[in-house]
């Protein structure tokens, strides 16, 4: 299917519109948006139809994916998305948005952190999962498989995943993540049916050029999983980068009725009588 | 001190210059006097690299317990960062838990704060070709490279192996200081 380049651009502006700002000690660090387009389209066709979970989801791809399908940009998507957050701003602005756009059916966006249990409700109940975790630049991918190890345990046997890992021909580190990565998913059963390499950028001030691959993933055993338990608090300590550990649970939501405005404090009105 | 303990260090390189309307000798004579008064000196700065809890702590907490010291060198620049009446109240090494800005330091317009020793001067030269970028997602990459354009400053350690065919990058050094534990804080 062509895509309608303004039409897809400016369907996708509505929901980058909607983001809150992005949280840089968190790995907050969102895609531009021509390659929010690229994605989205990406995971629509690659998840048509199926019940897909997403593990967190600052950049608002599920978002993006369902509001291309809701305005007739794409004809493909994930039949419902489940989005698992732990920033209360960004699944209070998924779900006031799918709320305006009618696409509560198609949509719901859930608090939840990582480093506690999956919700029962889903508990290999779903066709797939998406991730695109903290990339684990000094954690030897630490955050990426914990990102990961929810995903397994959400889907149903034989279920799919896509993971979004960073992707560099010059460092090292992304290499070693890629690399990590794709074994612990062989070693769990799966097998890497699609990478796509270096497909996007961000707006990351201190690697303006470090890209990331898209890679998707079939569980082709079918295996077991362990009921899903807390992550060991060993697992903790470098979450974010080396020495740098998960310590909050939770980033609640002040941002009362501002979302998708300036707040208050940024800014202040000078009447045209005064001067500066 | 001699040129020859920068090489033996991990080092914060960064640009600095005229900040929130304040000159830079304005800004030196200040910061001294914020030693005098509580022994150690908050030095602001911001933007979207050398994040404090992301790069600058991890990057020092490493080095200082390998036994290791980190020193922030600094190397003047033209700057136009305007006027504000912003300063800060609270510091907080992990952005949950606040406290109150010790008595006798004032950092202005600043999110973030280096925690510094007492400010050295010097007439120092690194060459920035012969150093790695050791901190965040470029680690790796040659600080030459690397601090351009609107990268304005970086945690960096000597490259053992520079890689051929990378012309020198001469940085004049005027003032120096160890970093001292926190090492960095947000400020508000």
């Amino acid at each position: 299917m062509a895509l309608d380049l303004r039409k897809a651009l400016n369907t996708v502006s509505d929901v980058v519109q909607n983001r809150p700002a992005p949280l840089r000690e968190f790995d907050q660090i969102y895609m531009k948006v021509a390659d929010m387009v690229i994605q989205a389209e990406f995971i629509a066709r690659t998840f048509d139809n199926k019940d897909v979970v997403f593990v967190g989801d600052g950049d608002s791809i599920g978002l993006s994916v369902m509001h291309l399908k809701a305005k007739g940009v794409i004809d493909y998507a994930p039949s419902h998305i489940v989005l698992l957050d732990f920033d209360e701003r960004i699944v209070n602005a998924v779900n006031e948005f799918a709320e305006k756009n009618e696409l509560e059916e198609k949509i719901t966006a859930v608090l939840y952190n990582v480093c506690d249990p999956l919700p029962q409700e889903n508990f290999r109940s779903h066709d797939a999962f998406y991730t695109n975790p903290p990339w684990g630049a000094s954690n030897d991918g630490q955050s990426v498989t914990a990102f990961i190890q929810r995903g397994i345990e959400a889907i149903k046997p034989k279920g799919m995943g896509a993971v979004v890992i960073a992707d560099d021909d010059e460092l090292d580190w992304p290499r070693q993540v890629v690399y990590s990565t794709q074994k612990k998913f062989v070693e769990m059963g799966f097998i890497v049916c699609e990478m796509i390499p270096n497909l996007h950028k961000y707006h990351l001030d201190d690697a303006p050029e470090l890209m990331s691959c898209s890679i998707v993933v079939r569980d082709v055993l079918g295996g077991s999983v362990p009921p899903s338990e807390p992550l060991p608090a060993k697992t903790l300590i470098n979450f974010y980068g080396r020495d740098n550990p998960l310590k909050v649970r939770y980033v609640r939501d002040l941002s009362g009725l501002n979302r998708g405005r300036a707040a208050d404090v940024t800014y202040k009105l000078i009447p045209l009588e005064k001067k500066l | 001190m001699s040129a020859n303990f920068l090489k033996k260090s991990d080092l914060l390189f960064m640009k600095v210059g005229l900040h929130a309307g304040e000159s830079l000798e304005e800004i030196l004579v200040r910061k001294r006097r914020e030693f005098d008064a509580a022994g150690m000196i908050f030095w602001g700065y911001g933007g979207g690299t050398c994040h404090p809890s992301k790069c600058v702590q991890p990057f020092a907490k490493v080095k200082v317990s390998e036994g290791g010291d980190v020193y922030i060198v600094m190397e003047r620049i033209n700057s136009r960062h305007g006027p504000t009446e912003v300063v800060a109240t609270e510091y907080s090494e992990d952005g949950l838990v606040w406290n109150p800005i010790p008595k006798g330091i004032a950092v202005r317009g600043s999110r973030y704060a280096v925690v510094l020793d007492e400010l050295q001067m010097g007439d120092l030269e690194i060459d920035l070709s012969q150093y790695k970028v050791a901190a965040g997602p470029s680690t790796g990459k040659v600080a030459s490279k690397y601090i351009s354009g609107h990268v304005d400053k970086a945690c960096i350690t000597e490259n053992e192996r520079p890689p051929e065919g990378i012309g020198a990058q001469i940085k004049k050094i005027e003032f120096y200081a160890k970093l001292k534990a926190p090492y960095a804080v947000f400020t508000r």
